[in-house]
């Protein structure tokens, strides 16, 4: 009789822990990267709420103020970016607007572009569907950054079958060129000597 | 009877075709100097492919096609229209090579689209390419907003008797002067001065946003051309998303909807005749349009309950509506947020703003204001004429630059280029639904690809189906070009299989 008793307070126990410990994770959800495209296809359910996320910091450091905008991407050419041999995976960047304080900023040292890869950056902070601040931009207020990975300027090997293709266009055009003058000249002889 | 054409008449469109394409050639000299400025070599490679292509194939042309006589209107259609053509394939070269596309075919889906003034993309990773390939993105929409053959009129054909059937075949009938010559080179003079001055606005508002000069003057020309052209190009992949500023939102908003009206009126302006904005028809329709589309969206947004204040009304709904019925497509929202923010009745007051569209003879697509404004008078007349007395004559009339009396002929013109357009929007929505893609989702992008403005639901992608990118291709080129110079190449192409063969014409 004694034994399915314990065995229940036992389950209770169990059950009541594992409720705790959902809890706690669910107040901070923080510890989790969420990928920019899930916010962005979830902005409802994601309005409001502390989310991290980790990507290459992109394009420019715009500072107003105390404060600055910078944009995170974190597809897969953030991860392997075409210029080092990356796919092209069939879609355009997906990316977000953040909005920290300048002193966080400064610390971005690189952004990605044509010749750099940008800094990789963990962020954190609250995921706005349509920010009341920014007129209705969907964005993050940063509450901080840490530069994960510094970036560092793209190494393009030299594209020598171009270059081929490229001469070989230039031969035609130049031939094709002397070919138009030297008919031009042949027919004004021509015409000349039946004058 | 269809007569096949002859020998000099393929000549005659060939050497066209090959001045365009020279054009094309000249034009990709501006990102090749960008490219070399910014030492981005690769770049810089691509680029004198693509002008060395241009050069040997116009050469090509120069020698086989030797001739001496000039444009009839036929053979302006033609040019016209396979010169937009060829202009994609060679154009689309330095795309092809700077390694952001998949295939060639969405290569040239982002060189019609930028031509068309369009703005639908499908290269991937924009946010890594060089300076000189969005260089050329944005000024090949630029160029494509005055004409490409506008630009091939100014340099190459001067001089030349039928140089007004190739303009006109541009989907250009309207003349600012009486020469076609000067009419070309006067777009060019209006529009390299908005380009100044818009610029110098755009440039101050980023640099008080905080960008570095040196990307912000780039920045600050870019965003000029995408928005005056119509085209809605953009740098970075979010789009005006990118600089979260009221200020470039304002400046860019008044240069897309100055960018939208006829040259005709600008050239009217210019010249003091200045109440001919209060007067003109396209004005007077795109405000009326605009009024009631925002209504709609309005409605829309209340019921989704997402952007509730003034200011997020403002510039998250009006500016992508006017962005929408301007055909421009620069956006402040994501693509996916027209069908999860915005809603179903806010979505379709955009679709309808678009499908209108912005004005005639302008860098603009859609229907056009000016078709709009014929048809809703031409109503009134019927309307007006029911209730008349049986002996009253109704006639009613537009007011564009000058007074236009309403006749059987134009409304019956009208008629069927707005039914050309409508049959182009279903096709493009019925093919987005065989491919399982939601209704509000196949039509919004198939609205935005055949009125030549480029917003997008996030239908339009790398992935999206083959057949879909070239319909898309087709409903681009054919809606800026207005049908009339399609039909024509499908008419020849017709002709050269089954016409009959005559003797020297």
């Amino acid at each position: 009789m004694i034994r399915p008793v314990r065995g229940l307070a036992v389950l209770a126990a169990f059950i009541m822990l594992a409720t705790v410990l959902l809890m706690a994770r669910a107040a901070s959800p923080a510890d989790d990267t969420v990928a920019i495209t899930r916010l962005i296809n979830h902005m409802k359910q994601y309005d409001g709420r502390t989310v991290t996320i980790r990507g290459e910091a992109i394009g420019d450091v715009m500072v107003r103020g105390t404060d600055a905008w910078i944009t995170v991407n974190d597809d897969e050419y953030s991860r392997n970016s075409i210029e080092e041999g990356g796919e092209l995976v069939g879609m355009s960047n997906a990316g977000i607007g953040i909005w920290l304080s300048s002193t966080d900023a400064e610390k971005i040292r690189i952004c990605g572009g044509y010749k750099n890869k940008g800094d990789i950056v963990a962020v954190t902070g609250t995921f706005n569907r349509a920010c009341k601040e920014h007129g209705g931009d969907t964005d993050i207020h940063a509450t901080s950054l840490e530069v994960v990975k510094e970036g560092y300027p793209f190494e393009r090997s030299f594209p020598w079958g171009k270059l081929i293709a490229l001469l070989a266009l230039v031969g035609m055009a130049g031939g094709l060129w002397w070919y138009r003058w030297y008919v031009k000249k042949a027919g004004l002889r021509e015409a000349h000597r039946e004058y | 009877m269809i007569f096949k054409p002859t020998r000099e008449d393929l000549k005659v469109i060939g050497q066209g075709i090959g001045r365009v394409i020279l054009g094309v050639g000249l034009i990709m000299l501006i990102p090749l100097v960008v490219a070399v400025v910014s030492t981005e070599w690769l770049a810089v490679i691509d680029f004198l492919i693509g002008i060395f292509a241009c050069v040997a194939f116009w050469l090509v042309t120069e020698m086989t096609c030797k001739t001496n006589r000039d444009l009839t209107w036929f053979h302006g259609l033609i040019v016209a229209s396979a010169g937009w053509l060829t202009a994609m394939f060679f154009g689309a070269i330095p795309h092809m090579l700077s390694g952001h596309f998949k295939s060639y075919l969405d290569a040239c889906f982002d060189l019609m689209s930028g031509y068309t003034t369009t703005g639908l993309f499908l290269l991937q990773d924009l946010d890594h390419v060089s300076h000189g390939l969005n260089m050329w993105r944005h000024l090949l929409t630029y160029a494509g907003g005055q004409g490409i053959i506008v630009i091939a009129l100014t340099f190459l054909f001067a001089g030349t008797a039928g140089a007004f059937k190739i303009y006109a075949s541009e989907g250009k009938e309207e003349k600012l002067l009486p020469n076609v010559i000067r009419t070309a080179r006067a777009i060019w003079m209006i529009s390299l001065t908005y380009l100044v001055v818009g610029s110098v606005f755009l440039f101050v508002a980023l640099l008080f946003e905080g960008m570095p000069a040196g990307r912000g003057f780039l920045h600050s020309v870019w965003l000029f051309m995408g928005a005056w052209s119509t085209g809605g190009f953009a740098p970075q992949s979010l789009n005006l998303l990118y600089y979260h500023s009221l200020w470039i939102e304002i400046v860019t908003l008044v240069i897309f909807v100055i960018g939208s009206f006829n040259f005709v009126l600008h050239y009217s302006v210019w010249t003091r005749r200045r109440t001919e904005i209060l007067k003109n028809i396209e004005i007077r329709s795109f405000a009326i349009t605009t009024a009631v589309t925002s209504f709609v969206l309005a409605i829309g947004l209340s019921k989704g309950g997402v952007y509730t204040t003034i200011s997020e009304f403002l510039r998250k709904g009006v500016y992508n509506l006017i962005s929408g019925h301007t055909t421009t497509g620069n956006a402040t929202v994501y693509s996916n947020s027209f069908v999860g923010e915005f809603g179903f009745i806010a979505m379709w007051g955009i679709i309808i703003a678009m499908a209108i569209g912005a004005s005639a003879a302008s860098t603009g697509g859609g229907f056009k204001g000016l078709r709009v404004g014929i048809l809703t008078k031409s109503l009134w007349g019927d309307i007006k004429g029911l209730v008349s007395p049986e002996s009253a004559v109704v006639r009613e009339k537009v007011h564009h630059v000058r007074d236009i009396w309403l006749d059987e002929a134009l409304v019956k013109g009208t008629m069927l280029i707005l039914l050309s357009y409508v049959i182009i929007y279903f096709i493009g929505g019925i093919l987005g639904l065989m491919y399982g893609y939601e209704p509000s989702v196949a039509f919004f992008d198939a609205v935005s690809a055949g009125s030549n403005t480029g917003l997008s639901t996030g239908l339009t992608s790398p992935l999206m189906p083959a057949l879909l990118k070239v319909w898309y291709i087709f409903v681009m080129w054919a809606g800026r070009l207005e049908f009339l110079s399609i039909f024509a190449l499908f008419g020849m192409a017709v002709a050269v299989v089954k016409g009959k063969r005559v003797g020297r014409r």
